[in-house]
């Protein structure tokens, strides 16, 4: 049985923005490259073209009707487009090859990115404009981008990096500056383009640095970013992925409204900080969307919206990451016929 | 003359553990000044002090770079004894061959397992990153590797891990193979017929350990091609 929306993903996004009533919780499967799939390109032919990642991005749309659509490749676009080098695998998301701060001296030649002509970031400010032509009525467009430290990571190669904390941090505090700068021009052309940049922080997850590195490199520079997205009257929107228990709180201190997460506890999250954040989460992309069922997925989707549905400052029902691009059809629709059917208001899950 | 081995022997282990490049160097010319056995330099003093980081490491007050540094601190401590070890011998260690799956490049993960299983005493051969199916099979066919080691980071690759735990099989090698990365679960582990699942380097060394629990080995004797970390029983201590 199919469950039939009432209002369109940006009047319900907007209604909960404005704490008006609406039919659901929002849906949002992170569909990234997944949305190649649509009409059958690959993820290079996908990410290379701003023709070709709008009009996938408008077909994928009209496919699952899902409440956000993103725009995005990789984490590392932005520093790709400030000098490292990419390499583009035939089917799947580009990966640095090389990184553009190669030694102390490269720093000299690192500047702030010039959103309309530097790198691909041409190709996504194309597809934005193209989504938000076709479907911009009907749906928010929200290109993502990769926030200062895990644009830093990927200028410098991420295991010299995070060495740095230590061993240089006047050098990361540099890196953290200019893509800090960049971030914040890559947002003014995303919203002047009609879209709603949305911002990722994997480099900085708990897996990887500990709270007391994420407050003295990560926070300070993540603040100045959802200060700037706030005076465009935008939200803040903090994507995290790995574990981030550890990190949990400094992310809600950063000033994002809305929290992306992925490995860690829902209820936790919320016990954590749903006073202060909406949530936004969980289900295994790998285990659920790639190797589940349709049974399996919903189950999934369930269990998320009996944890954090209730919290404090609502809840988003999404994948933990990104959606793998060899997700069955079938597991997609699952996930937001579940959607559709569990997260409508009031939430009854029987 | 013992207080003092055992003042470098600390000193060693407490460069590893302070992320201390300098003083593992400066311990370590300590040892050779004092004539004190290399090999027990770098078990008892060195490798000692990476066994603190692992555990560090569970508690979670180590994270990332605090391994990679403490790794370099180690490492330089062992190139400065390397020329002293003695020619004779070691036993057999446990040969494993470890590397990221193609068409993934984050290495990360991959070079944590690495240096703990280093420092565990198994003999470690590193592929590098975004290798090859038939590079693995070709490699661990070659060393007759007791272990193989995959990992990746992205969901797009980890069906590569099924592919070469089955072209393994197909080329009759019968190394063991323990998988990990971010999106690998242990039910995943376990549908694709790996041996062995670990979630983090430290539970790599536990998992790789008792993967060779019950398994009596030959204890060849052999020179070593190299000396890794830690004189080794096996892999099993």
């Amino acid at each position: 049985m199919t469950y039939k929306d009432e209002m369109t993903p940006k009047e319900r996004m907007q209604a909960i923005l404005q704490g008006k009533a609406v039919d659901r919780l929002l849906v949002s499967p992170l569909i990234l490259n997944f949305a190649s799939r649509s009409l059958n390109m690959t993820v290079r032919e996908f990410c290379t073209s701003g023709k070709n990642m709008g009009n996938a991005n408008i077909a994928c749309f009209k496919q699952y009707r899902h409440d956000i659509v993103y725009i995005f490749s990789t984490t590392s676009t932005l520093a790709e487009a400030m000098g490292t080098k990419m390499h583009f695998p035939e089917d799947d998301a580009p990966q640095v090859e090389t990184p553009f701060i190669q030694t102390r001296e490269d720093l000299k030649k690192l500047k702030p990115v010039n959103p309309e002509k530097d790198g691909r970031l041409p190709v996504y400010l194309d597809a934005v404009k193209r989504c938000v032509d076709v479907i911009g009525k009907e749906v928010f467009i929200v290109p993502v981008i990769g926030a200062p430290f895990t644009t830093s990571a990927a200028l410098r190669g991420t295991e010299t990096f995070i060495k740095e904390l230590y061993t240089d941090p006047e050098l990361v505090h540099t890196l953290m500056k200019v893509t800090t700068q960049s971030v914040k021009n890559l947002i003014d052309a995303y919203v002047k383009a009609g879209g709603v940049p949305v911002t990722v922080e994997p480099v900085a997850t708990g897996s990887m640095i500990s709270e007391k590195h994420f407050r003295e490199f990560v926070l300070p520079y993540l603040k100045e970013v959802y200060s700037h997205i706030h005076s465009y009257n935008l939200p803040g929107v903090l994507h995290i992925c790995g574990k981030t228990k550890r990190v949990i709180q400094c992310m809600a201190e950063s000033g994002a409204d809305i929290l992306s997460i992925d490995n860690i506890d829902l209820l936790e999250a919320k016990e954590l900080v749903g006073g202060k954040v909406c949530l936004m989460g969980n289900v295994s992309p790998a285990d659920g969307m790639l190797k589940g069922n349709p049974e399996i997925i919903t189950t999934m989707v369930k269990e998320c919206i009996a944890k954090a549905s209730d919290n404090h400052r609502g809840y988003i029902v999404a994948t933990g990451c990104e959606v793998p691009i060899k997700t069955p059809n079938e597991n997609m629709v699952a996930f937001l016929e579940a959607g559709r059917q569990f997260a409508r208001l009031p939430i009854s899950l029987n | 003359m013992q207080a003092e081995k055992q003042d470098i022997l600390n000193r060693l282990a407490q460069a590893v553990i302070n992320m201390d490049i300098t003083r593992a160097n400066e311990a370590a010319a300590e040892v050779i000044r004092c004539k004190i056995d290399p090999y027990e330099a770098i078990m008892d003093g060195l490798a000692k002090g990476m066994d603190k980081v692992n555990e560090l490491f569970e508690n979670e007050e180590y994270f990332v770079p605090e391994i990679l540094l403490c790794a370099d601190a180690m490492y330089a401590g062992i190139e400065v004894l390397r020329p002293y070890l003695p020619k004779e011998g070691t036993w057999n260690k446990k040969k494993v061959v470890i590397g990221v799956v193609k068409g993934d490049t984050h290495d990360i993960g991959k070079n944590l397992v690495k240096i703990m299983l280093d420092n565990a005493g198994f003999e470690m051969h590193d592929l590098g990153r975004n290798v090859p199916y038939a590079k693995f099979i070709d490699t661990a066919g070659e060393l007759k590797a007791d272990l193989v080691c995959l990992s990746t980071l992205m969901t797009t690759t980890m069906d590569g891990m099924q592919v070469i735990i089955e072209d393994l099989k197909k080329a009759g090698i019968t190394s063991r193979v323990m998988v990990g990365g971010g999106p690998i679960s242990p039910g995943f582990a376990k549908n694709i017929g790996a041996d062995g699942y670990a979630k983090n380097a430290a539970e790599a060394v536990r998992v790789a350990k008792s993967l060779f629990q019950d398994v009596h080995l030959p204890l060849t004797f052999k020179t070593p091609e190299f000396v890794s970390v830690r004189k080794n029983h096996g892999g099993v201590r």
